[in-house]
Parts: structure tokens; sequence; C-alpha cells
């Protein structure tokens, strides 16, 4: 099969890809990329465990070829801590026990993230709304809303000082 | 029409594998530099089994948590563990660590007495220093019992295992002792259904379990929250649709087996119980079942509650609720 080539933004740096054109976004990071934050739960856009920042929105990429991501902005969850330090949200996914297994966490940061560069104060219910496209079999939620609502808290505390 | 109900389901549950033996290990070294290095099978899938096995050798040791470095599940170096299921490995890897730091102990024990001149037994060891029960001016720090030992050429060392002291059931009549251990659990559930579409609304749940000793109160409340969310999924939405014919599985997708989502589940309080004196690691006891299993009664009680029917199984469906009602008000009338 030819390859085609992909070049796009993934965490902030320009890459170009050799990737095959069958390949999904998913894919592509995971295996060229070696972005292994991005999980493969469902593989049909069902959990969010593969979510990804495109052009700042969150997206699955189980249901994004490759080829689309041409010339997009990418980020995961490596580039919301590109020095290594744990980001606001992060932080407070630690601080209130927000992980369990952790095979959603990856798509449940990067959903909280586009949520607060949006909208910096929002409202549990609107918490909620973003999240719901984010499954989670251990924890029953809570502390996750929690973890976003603790972040967002931190963050705007952060911009007064 | 909208109506409210609340149910309530109670459990007790036998910690362990039934009526059989199963037992587990640790090996446990404390390091010239107090760091302690412990190695247990049970395997972690973020429920916590690797922080509780710190906390206990902390505590047995005295020495602080964040000396604890917890290798665990790999059979290349880690000893039996046995299943990671029966709610079983707080209990039973739990005991095991402790007897492990226990074993190596005797050295630690052996050093301190010498080096402080105070009986072994009145030794206690707490907060990183070691000291006289009977006058705790008499102190050493680990550090310090750590350079003893090293002068001496003794190394701390212990392997330990544990096996719950039950007996094999009589299969004529199944007496015996299936269980050392039993945890215990209460959940209260509140919904709304709605008549005519049949939609449950899953509102608050109030579920309190005994947990003997809780080790580490936010992972236990993360089980029992996540646990009690996911009983209200098997009532109201999943279904694992089985073919008669070939036994396969119809439905294995996320998108035909709906879990819920954030937006779906109840508020759940989680109310942790301490109890005391049983045969747990300083009494603990497991949650990871316990905190799933009164949830799914509860829920189907409130369910029954709210609109007078009489469901016993799961799961319950919006279509199957339309149908009770009705026939219940054709009955009526």
């Amino acid at each position: 099969m030819n390859k085609i080539t992909v070049r796009c933004t993934v965490n902030h740096k320009s890459v170009e890809v050799e990737t095959a054109p069958n390949k999904r976004l998913l894919d592509m990071l995971r295996e060229d990329l070696n972005l292994t934050s991005v999980k493969e739960g469902c593989s049909e856009g069902e959990c969010g465990a593969c979510t990804v920042l495109y052009n700042g929105e969150p997206v699955t990429s189980c249901c994004i070829l490759a080829g689309q991501a041409q010339g997009a902005d990418i980020v995961t969850l490596e580039g919301i801590s590109p020095d290594g330090k744990p980001d606001a949200v992060q932080q407070a996914f630690m601080d209130s026990g927000a992980v369990q297994c952790g095979f959603c966490t990856p798509g449940m940061i990067l959903s909280a993230e586009a949520l607060l560069a949006k909208n910096p104060n929002p409202t549990e219910e609107e918490v909620k709304q973003a999240m719901s496209g984010n499954l989670c079999r251990c924890t029953g939620y809570a502390k996750i809303i929690e973890a976003v609502l603790m972040a967002a808290q931190r963050r705007r505390e952060e911009g007064q000082a | 029409m909208k109506r409210r109900g609340t149910g309530v389901g109670c459990m007790f549950y036998g910690v362990g594998n039934t009526g059989l033996p199963n037992p587990a290990a640790a090996f446990v070294q404390v390091l010239p530099d107090t760091s302690v290095h412990v190695t247990v099978g049970a395997a972690d899938i973020g429920q916590g089994s690797s922080t509780m096995a710190a906390s206990v050798a902390a505590e047995t040791l005295g020495l602080e948590y964040e000396n604890i470095q917890v290798s665990w599940a790999d059979t290349m170096y880690a000893p039996e563990g046995g299943a990671t299921s029966a709610s079983r490995q707080t209990f039973i890897t739990g005991n095991a660590v402790k007897n492990a730091c226990l074993t190596a102990m005797g050295e630690l024990k052996r050093t301190a007495s010498e080096e402080l001149n105070v009986p072994e037994e009145d030794l206690v060891f707490r907060n990183r220093e070691i000291y006289s029960g009977k006058d705790a001016s008499v102190r050493m720090t680990y550090p310090e019992l750590m350079a003893a030992m090293g002068k001496k050429g003794r190394l701390a060392v212990g392997a330990g295992y544990y096996n719950p002291k039950t007996t094999y059931l009589n299969p004529a009549d199944m007496s015996g002792i299936p269980y050392e251990l039993y945890s215990y659990a209460t959940t209260i559930l509140e919904v709304e259904v709605d008549t005519d579409t049949g939609e449950v609304t899953l509102l608050k749940a109030v579920s309190a379990h005994d947990v003997g000793t809780p080790v580490g109160i936010k992972m236990v409340e993360g089980q029992i929250e996540g646990g009690t969310a996911m009983g209200t999924g098997f009532v109201v939405s999943e279904k694992i649709d089985v073919d008669p014919k070939t036994l396969a599985i119809k439905n294995p997708t996320l998108s035909k087996y709906i879990i819920e989502t954030c937006m779906d589940v109840p508020v759940v309080y989680p109310i942790v119980v301490s109890s005391e004196g049983e045969a747990g690691p300083f009494g603990a006891k497991g949650v990871g079942e316990p905190a799933l299993i009164p949830s799914i009664p509860a829920t189907i009680a409130a369910i029954n509650d709210a609109i007078g029917s009489s469901f016993t199984s799961t799961p319950i469906f919006p279509a199957d609720i339309v149908k009770a009602w009705q026939e219940q008000q054709a009955a009526k009338n």
C-alpha cells in the first residue's frame, strides 16, 4: 500500500509522518509517534478512552482517519505537561483519588482540559455534560467530577494571585 | 406521571474463596537506608492492593508509607498471591505482608535489644523510632538501628504467608467454615420513575460499609462509589444478550451494552463504618465486591416502591416498566 504523508502539529511541534492511508488517527499517534497515553477502548467512538484534542476540540481518535489530521493541531496527554510536571487537572485527579485502573484517565483529562479552556468556571452540571462522552467503570465518576471542579477552582485562584 | 421510590439492600459477604485453602505470601527486606522492599503476588489493577501492602508494612515496621516500595504480580520474582478476586487481597495478602514484616523484625528486635539493653518484648517500633514501652526515653532512631545492623553483619529479611482459617464444606449438608471473615453493607437508594416512558432516574444512594479498619479512606470511598454506581447500571441499562443457540454474546460492544455515564449515575454518599477485632491486618476487611452487591437489590426495590411492581430480576428496561405499570392500572380498573 502506498504511504501517505501527514503534516500536522502534535503536542506543540510540527511533525511529518509517513503512514498507511487506512490508519486511524489513534493508530498513527500510538504506532508512528509512540504516544501511548492514547488508549483504544471500544473502537467505535462510545467510550472516549482515545480522546485527543483536535484544534482544541475533544474528539475520539478511533473515528478519525490519520489523513484527516492534515494541517490540524493535535494534543495528547503527553502535550499537557511537556515539562513532565503535572498540570492543574492532572494534579487534581491525583489529589481527589479520581484514578483507579487509569485506562479512562487520559481521555478524561483531555475532555476536562477542553472544557476548562472554554469555560474556566463551570457548574457541576456543565462538568458532567462535558465529561459524559468518557466512560469509567471503576469510580462511579464522583471523584472525577470533583477533580475537574477542583482544577477549575485552583486555576482561577492562580489567575487571581 | 413521575413517581418516586426508595429501596434498601443489605448484604453480608464472606471474604476469600469459599471453603477452600487460599493462601497468599509476601517477601520483605528493610534496607540499610531504612527503605523497605515488599514483594507480593497480588495484582493491582488500580483497586489499591499495593497501596494497602505498603500501608500494612509501614504500620508493622514502625516506618512511614513513603519508605515502602512494593513490587507486585510478576511471577518471575513475586511469591504466590492467589487470585485477585473474592475481595481477598486486603485480608490475605495484607496479613502475609504483616507476617513477613514480623519475621524481618526478628533481627531488628535482637539488635535493638542489644543496643538499648531493653528486652525484645518491651520494644516499640513507631514513627521511625525504636523505644522501650516501659521508658520511652530509652530510644534510638531507625537509621541508628540499621547502622548497628550493618556493623553486626545482619540483614532484616522476611517471608510470610497467610491462609484463612476455613474448612472444606461437607458435601452432604454444606456444613463447615466457608470463610474466616465477613464484610457487611447496606445501600439505600432513591429513584424517580416516569410511568409514561419507563425511564428511571437514579437520584441518590447512601451506602454504608463495614470495612473493619479502612486502609486509605479515599480508596475505600472510591470503591464504594464505583461499586454502587455499577450496581445501578446492572438494573437499569446493562444486559448481556446471549444467543441461546450459539451461546455467543450478541452485544459485545459499548454501543450495545450500555454502561452509565456521569450523567446517569446517582449521587453516592459513601459511609465507611469501622469495626474492630477481626482477623484482617490491623482489622482491615475486603470492600471490592461488597461495594457492588447491595446496590442491585436496593435499585430493584426502589423501582418496585415507586410503581408498585414486583420485579425480582435484572435488568429492568423502560419497556418492562411501562408494561408493569399498565398491567397494574388495568387490574385496578
